[in-house]
């Protein structure tokens, strides 16, 4: 008799303990406590995240963080899988904005306060509302060139489509691998497919993508079909590393750094990872179009997104701005994440970063007059692409490695579109 | 067999043995059936995971289905890898087993090694062998180090080196949970039976045939239904190792679905495949149990 009430009691016990966690959750103990979504690379590494938000928490007493780190680097998926389980954060780092507006789930930024602040104001807005400051820039893809290969293969850097492909021949012809690219990683992958559409298609038709979203341009387009040809060129003439899709995108940094291939196209966060013994070796140029204009793939990014349903809405939103205006935070982004600063009335030496000749050469293009033009796959802008057509655009790129049917691929991210768009 | 009410009901039972399993019905209730329902529910919608509501669209999900290359390519792909792992993940553990079908400390010591893949998680399991099967990775290294290749074999670059990669580390995998399956039926074989056998002239062979075969036939039924229901639905080792790439070669049903949720936010579309690859792990289950259960007989 005993026994059986001391079993009923413990069930009873366990059953009570379930109950008082779930209500005794939320208590913060005075201020705020926030979920905030980050996400680890190569440059944004844990340490980083730590002391970024720990700046920015004593810049605003009273919130603290509790920090969430996407398994992977698609957090959008997993901001979406959080918000299907009743746990979308407060606070959200480079998603894309775009996905989550439509059913209300972020909040605009106060448009006097970007204006105040930024040199692009409206670089990632949607529909004029700005969900992520707009502190930095990317350029995506650059292509990074090792000086000392290039000198033993008595090549220069090409502005010109055919110039590419002769350098790209020069080398291979003098037994160095001309491009490094780590396909194992599909975003890796689709570098080159970025490069040749954002510059061919985009660099002629910048509303092209807005376009496409009213319907009267298509992937299966001749002129999109002739710059997706383009990558396929370069995979026909063997111009990429051995089993580039067998390998990471972690690798591929090592490989280049190491001098294991001439060239890399990589977004500009590649200028974070070159080590400081290789600074006057690494060079950089743009993408090369075929009249040899200067076309560049640009995508605005920034720091946090502030969801709607915070807990404490006023305290988020004071958190997101001094996260993204923190000096401290904006020179770490620019040492480690090669990101091109955007705050209005600053020069580079004002952020007192120390950085790589390629990162001073390269951020003279976003600082200069030329044509820019919406990164495809990676803007966050109105330019964002639809629902999964991201991962669908890298996966033609992977399939690009193995199918000379370019059209079939281009009318499969047509097809992929019309059900992303439904 | 009484009703489960009267077990509940019987005051013959002990009381707290009568509570908890009253508890572990509500927690297979509340965390496995009543999910699958609502999955079923939300497989007739056009449900949006960041949109409150959705309207009733009634078939229009299943109806997509048949014309989904996508779906279709991950549900050949992911049979063919449930078939080709259960099988060779058998092989394997049978073989296995009968290796370590010894008393002796060290054989002890090799049965937790030859159970490690098992209980090391599928994440982990993804890196490790990702480590392993990359182009500079310790694979290439051995063969090209030992001359048995000239470059680097591209492991996961192609699609189709990539989908047997994949099945080899599946197959790795599973073969730890079948080597302690087939271990566990190998050590009730009583040892009279092979003794008999030595006296009647079998060989080796054929006491492997008529004996052992047999006795381990219970086993290869739950060895190789749980092997199968295994491979369907995986995703962890997966998308570590390949993310289902390159250009979707190595996406299993269940990448689909994660990716059809939560990256195209269909979740309606996504209930659907998961109704849909319940049932045909259901009927796969249930053909192949009643299959091998009719063998058993025969044997």
């Amino acid at each position: 008799m005993r026994r059986r009430s001391a079993v009923v009691a413990a069930a009873g016990l366990l059953l009570l303990a379930g109950c008082s966690s779930a209500t005794s959750g939320g208590g913060s103990g005075g201020g705020s406590a926030l979920t905030y979504m980050t996400f680890n690379t190569p440059s944004l590494t844990p340490a980083f995240w730590k002391t970024s938000i720990a700046r920015a928490e004593k810049a605003v007493p009273g919130v603290t963080i509790k920090q969430i780190v996407a398994p992977s680097t698609d957090r959008d998926s997993y901001a979406k899988q959080l918000q299907a389980s009743g746990q979308f954060p407060d606070l959200l780092e480079s998603i894309t904005p775009s996905q989550y507006t439509d059913a209300g789930l972020l909040q605009p930024y106060d448009q006097s306060w970007v204006d105040q602040n930024f040199l692009l104001p409206q670089g990632n807005a949607i529909k004029g509302k700005v969900y992520i400051p707009p502190t930095n820039s990317q350029i995506i893809p650059l292509v990074f060139y090792n000086k000392t290969l290039f000198a033993k293969a008595g090549v220069q850097p090409p502005k010109t489509w055919q110039q590419f492909l002769d350098v790209n021949a020069k080398l291979k012809a003098a037994g160095i691998t001309p491009m490094e690219l780590g396909g194992n990683d599909p975003f890796a992958a689709a570098m080159p497919l970025t490069g040749a559409i954002s510059a061919d298609v985009l660099g002629k038709d910048p509303k092209w993508i807005q376009e496409r979203y009213a319907g009267s341009v298509k992937f299966g387009d001749a002129d999109v079909v002739t710059a997706a040809t383009k990558m396929r060129t370069l995979v026909e003439k063997g111009y990429f590393e051995q089993g580039a899709l067998n390998v990471s995108y972690a690798d591929s940094i090592k490989n280049f750094n190491a001098g294991k291939a001439a060239m890399y196209p990589m977004g500009s966060w590649y200028l974070g990872s070159i080590p400081k013994d290789q600074w006057n070796t690494i060079g950089v140029f743009p993408w090369p179009t075929d009249d040899g204009s200067l076309v560049l793939p640009f995508a605005v990014g920034g720091s946090m997104a502030v969801s709607t349903k915070a807990k404490d809405s006023a305290g988020a939103m004071a958190f997101a701005k001094a996260w993204s205006l923190d000096p401290g935070n904006l020179k770490a982004l620019i040492e480690g994440d090669g990101a091109y600063p955007m705050l209005k009335g600053k020069t580079l030496k004002d952020y007192g970063a120390t950085v790589s000749p390629a990162f001073t050469n390269s951020y003279a293009y976003v600082t200069g007059q030329n044509t820019k033009v919406a990164a495809i796959g990676w803007a966050t802008s109105d330019d964002a692409l639809p629902g999964s057509l991201n991962n669908d655009f890298y996966a033609a790129a992977q399939a690009l490695f193995n199918s000379s049917d370019v059209k079939g691929q281009m009318a499969k991210l047509d097809q992929a579109w019309s059900t992303a768009t439904k | 067999m009484r009703p489960l009410t009267h077990w509940f009901r019987d005051t013959t039972q002990d009381l707290g043995l009568r509570v908890i399993a009253a508890l572990g019905l509500v927690l297979y209730l509340v965390f496995i059936v009543l999910p699958v329902f609502m999955s079923l529910r939300s497989s007739f919608t056009d449900e949006n995971p960041l949109k409150a509501g959705s309207n009733w669209i009634g078939l229009a999900n299943y109806r997509e289905m048949l014309h989904d290359t996508q779906l279709r390519d991950s549900v050949v792909y992911t049979l063919a890898l449930a078939i080709g792992v259960t099988a060779v993940a058998n092989v394997i553990g049978l073989l296995f087993a009968m290796l370590l079908d010894r008393t002796d400390l060290s054989y002890r010591v090799l049965r937790t090694i030859a159970f490690l893949p098992q209980v090391i998680s599928g994440v982990i399991v993804g890196f490790v062998w990702k480590t392993i099967l990359t182009q500079d990775g310790l694979l290439n290294s051995v063969l090209t180090r030992s001359h048995l290749v000239s470059h680097p074999v591209d492991w996961l670059g192609t699609p189709h080196l990539a989908q047997v990669s994949v099945g080899v580390v599946v197959a790795w995998v599973l073969s730890g949970f079948t080597t302690v399956v087939y271990l566990a039926a190998l050590q009730n074989i009583p040892r009279e039976l092979y003794d008999a056998g030595s006296i009647d002239g079998a060989n080796a062979r054929q006491q492997f045939r008529m004996i052992t075969l047999r006795m381990v036939a219970p086993a290869t039924t739950i060895s190789v239904t749980i092997s199968l229901i295994t491979v369907l639905k995986l995703y962890d080792v997966i998308q570590v190792l390949t993310s289902g790439g390159p250009a979707n070669a190595t996406q299993s049903t269940a990448q689909y679905i994660v990716k059809t949720a939560f990256s195209s936010d269909r979740f309606g579309y996504a209930s659907a495949i998961a109704m849909f690859l319940l049932a045909l792990s259901a009927v796969i289950a249930l053909s192949v149990t009643s299959l091998l259960r009719r063998r058993e007989v025969d044997l």
